[in-house]
């Protein structure tokens, strides 16, 4: 039993950091806090549903969060450059207004009852752990997230690409006096982060089913991970993520009272502690 | 404003109020009107916390149907007469938000903003799954005794009567605000706010005046609950969701927060559109998250901001000083 | 000993290796203006920073009119009379002038907090900007709002940091000139941190020398140009 649920942990865990990766990003080179994240997440699995119900999952998969970068770009071309000179929490709020026409929009499209994607037949199976049967679909989940992960931290320690939006993260101005085209690579980045936040949501959809609600399950849960592992912070979203994973997943079995509340309990007494996070904000 | 124009305003403010209460027939309008009132009190709440202290709540909800509650279990469990609860319960909340408020007052930018939605979800989602007292998903009824305040309630709860109930704390509240923020208290905020270090080096403590604006703005926005629940007899787990501060804040940034005024004018205007567009209002969502980016992008000063730009005594005023009017 | 209405003793302030002030002592009499001079980074403001209460010190003691004011914070030692301005102009951008000056006058002298920053505004000139909000002044108004936030109220003891910042040489000699008769007629001591040779040497009853963290030299200004140390390390051959 303690298996299962420390594996759900682990898939839960697992997608919270692609979620995360992608918001962390966002942030890290926009000062933007994306409350429309969630609605991404949203938006990436109804699509990826579509995209799955006329072709098949992998194509979904794909196209989706392709379909999401592709937003991510337009987004940050037209609405983070032009209101980079203002105030954090003007730009917060115009997020917010985003999440609102995003959810819309979605139940407008696809309506308000829930939707169920169905797992790729290549994995509706289970493997065997140590004489734990796992569900193939959730290890692969499981996967990805790790492939996002080492890939994420890869590309920003070793590519050139990489270095730039580490730079532009810590000194956009002198950044862009070096020659390097900032709005470029931060129309690139925030395309990615959109696109994270779509793959996240088609992987999720098979496991957490499609419902309007979906976006405001997992958006407090990306803050209080994102928070906790410090605004910015890459490498603080995912281990914040893996454990926020494993304390849901343990505490909707051990402690079900109290499950619902102890991200935040604990989101709270880290700011508490740590008025900018565990690792520290980039002001 | 000078204490004498702020008086006058508020009289005839009253007065407005008293004639469309008297006015209007539509037991339907007024019942609409009095749900713009009373959400236009919740954002006065949630735009004072902005205007003093600078920063963004998204968690208000949280006072708003907590003060349903509270009022709700003190006259289930029949602890005090209810008018006695209804001072009782604003002045525990405002103990509680003061104390909660110097601890999160600390934290720092979009963080708080965060920090405020997260507390908000514990509390709805603690509502929800507690059976018991609080009914859980289903909510609770509230028990309002048969007078309140010696006005019997086939009186208190006729539409133009509740309305003007309504209207009335909410013009003693822009106006108490109007006349706190005046003095030095407004000052000493005004100051953290805009530069916490200087404020300290001009001798200002800086943690207990934020701590007490963060609290001030619960109990106004308890205020708009405890009139919610005086309006309905009910509360359910609903008012404490996000998107209930969401369209607070929505008020507050559309009707424009540098304004006291501002809030209240944001929860007309929303109000009124929802019951305007008709076919359309299914899609109320999309139509507000545009007006809120149109709003923040074109006039960050929102509605009242713009109105105030118009007026011709500020362009006088502007024109003989040879420059721009700023929006104050 | 006691005659001081600031003393600094062996203030050190190291952090990573750095030692930003390494063993500074400083005094300062009554109706005094000392004038601390040295090239950039030697730690003139970090000096400020230590006295002020913003930094925390590594070593040493800061004693006002005789108290030991060490564990203290910025509050506190404004409350008691010590008072700075900012090299970088620090102000309430969307406050009114005169209510920013009167708050500022509250806290020292809750009675006449109206009278004082009345008399300030009228000294440094702002009075006809006193019901505009700060954020529309220009920046030589704005130096001269920040400079307003710290005189009022009757500072015992009032350091500025490098006040005349980005003033012309015309304007900076006006205001040293104006600063003088100013501090003198209301019995203010002053510390005035400058890069401007002439403002310092001219208004100046003494002058301490910085260098790297420590202090060089320190005397009447006459002496302190003089000496070879001073001219080797700062002034060079143009002194």
């Amino acid at each position: 039993m303690l298996t299962i649920n420390l594996f759900n942990g682990l898939v839960y865990g697992a997608l919270l950091i692609v979620m995360c990766s992608g918001l962390a990003l966002i942030y890290g080179l926009r000062r933007v806090v994306n409350f429309a994240h969630g609605s991404l997440y949203m938006l990436g699995a109804y699509l990826g549903y579509t995209i799955a119900l006329k072709t098949n999952f992998w194509v979904a998969l794909v196209g989706a969060p392709a379909v999401m970068a592709l937003f991510g770009v337009l987004l940050d071309r037209y609405g983070f450059r032009l209101l980079q000179d203002r105030d954090p929490l003007t730009v917060v709020l115009v997020t917010f207004g985003l999440l609102l026409v995003i959810e819309d929009f979605v139940q407008t499209v696809w309506g308000k009852s829930n939707l169920t994607v169905d797992a790729p037949a290549a994995l509706s199976r289970s493997v065997d752990f140590f004489g734990t049967p796992l569900p193939a679909y959730r290890l692969a989940v499981v996967v990805i997230g790790a492939l996002v992960a080492l890939g994420l931290t890869a590309w920003l320690r070793w590519s050139k690409a990489g270095l730039f939006v580490r730079a532009a993260s810590t000194d956009p101005v002198t950044t862009a006096m070096q020659g390097v085209n900032t709005d470029a690579l931060s129309a690139g980045v925030v395309g990615l982060g959109t696109a994270l936040a779509g793959l996240a949501g088609v992987v999720a959809a098979p496991f957490l089913s499609l419902s309007p609600s979906m976006s405001s399950d997992v958006i407090i849960d990306s803050f209080v991970v994102v928070v906790i592992g410090g605004l910015g912070s890459l490498g603080g979203a995912f281990v914040a993520a893996m454990v926020l994973g494993m304390v849901q997943a343990l505490g909707a079995v051990y402690l079900p009272d109290l499950s619902a509340v102890l991200p935040f309990v604990i989101m709270v007494a880290v700011l508490i502690w740590k008025p900018a996070g565990f690792a520290g904000s980039r002001t | 404003m000078t204490i004498v124009r702020i008086g006058l305003a508020a009289v005839g403010a009253l007065a407005v109020g008293g004639a469309v209460a008297a006015l209007v027939g539509s037991g339907t309008v007024l019942s609409l009107l009095t749900q713009a009132v009373i959400y236009a009190v919740f954002a006065s709440g949630v735009g004072l916390l902005l205007r003093q202290n600078g920063m963004v709540s998204f968690g208000h909800a949280l006072y708003f149907g907590l003060s349903g509650y509270a009022l709700g279990i003190v006259l289930q469990l029949g602890w005090m007469p209810a008018e006695l609860a209804l001072v009782a319960v604003l002045a525990a909340i405002g103990a509680v938000a003061f104390v909660v408020g110097l601890v999160i007052v600390r934290v720092p930018g979009v963080a708080f903003s965060m920090m405020t939605l997260a507390i908000g979800q514990m509390l709805f989602l603690t509502a929800s799954r507690s059976r018991g007292l609080t009914g859980g998903a289903d909510g609770m009824n509230i028990n309002w005794p048969s007078t309140l305040f010696g006005v019997p309630q086939s009186l208190l709860l006729k539409p133009a009567v509740l309305f003007l109930v309504c209207w009335c704390v909410m013009v003693l509240v822009v106006a108490g605000l109007a006349l706190l923020l005046r003095g030095r208290f407004g000052a000493v905020t005004e100051a953290v706010r805009d530069n916490e270090e200087r404020a300290r080096f001009i001798g200002l403590r800086t943690l207990a005046p934020r701590a007490a604006i963060y609290a001030l703005s619960a109990v106004i926005a308890a205020l708009g609950g405890s009139l919610s629940a005086l309006n309905t007899g009910f509360v359910s787990p609903e008012a404490l969701h996000w998107s209930v501060s969401g369209v607070a804040l929505m008020m507050v940034v559309v009707g424009g927060y540098r304004a006291l005024w501002g809030p209240p004018l944001g929860a007309i205007v929303y109000f009124l559109f929802k019951d305007v567009l008709g076919d359309w209002a299914s899609h109320w969502m999309a139509i507000f998250g545009i007006a809120l980016i149109t709003v923040i992008v074109f006039s960050p000063t929102g509605l009242a901001g713009a109105l105030e730009r118009l007026l011709p005594s500020r362009r006088k005023r502007a024109a003989a000083a040879g420059r721009p009017a700023s929006a104050h | 000993m006691s005659d001081y209405v600031l003393q600094a003793e062996d203030v050190a302030i190291h952090y990573g290796g750095v030692k930003a002030l390494d063993g500074v002592a400083l005094t300062l009499e009554r109706g005094q203006i000392r004038g601390l001079i040295g090239p950039n980074g030697a730690g003139k403001s970090t000096v400020i920073d230590a006295i002020t209460g913003r930094r925390r010190l590594t070593r040493g003691r800061v004693r006002l009119g005789g108290e030991d004011v060490t564990a203290l914070g910025p509050v506190e030692r404004r409350r008691r009379g010590l008072s700075r301005s900012f090299q970088r102009t620090s102000i309430f951008g969307q406050m009114r002038v005169r209510r920013q000056v009167e708050l500022a006058a509250h806290s020292m002298n809750p009675e006449g907090s109206e009278a004082d920053a009345e008399a300030v505004l009228r000294e440094l000139d702002l009075l006809a900007r006193a019901d505009d909000v700060a954020e529309d002044l220009g920046y030589g108004e704005q130096r001269r709002l920040d400079l307003a936030l710290a005189l009022v109220g009757r500072p015992t003891v009032l350091l500025l940091d490098e006040p005349m910042a980005g003033l012309s040489v015309k304007e900076s000699l006006d205001l040293a000139q104006h600063l003088k008769a100013l501090t003198s007629r209301w019995n203010v001591s002053v510390l005035l941190v400058e890069h401007d040779m002439d403002v310092v040497f001219g208004i100046s009853d003494v002058v301490t020398v910085f260098e790297l963290g420590r202090v060089i030299a320190s005397g009447e200004p006459a002496a302190v140009r003089a000496d070879p140390r001073v001219r080797e390390a700062y002034l060079g051959s143009a002194a």
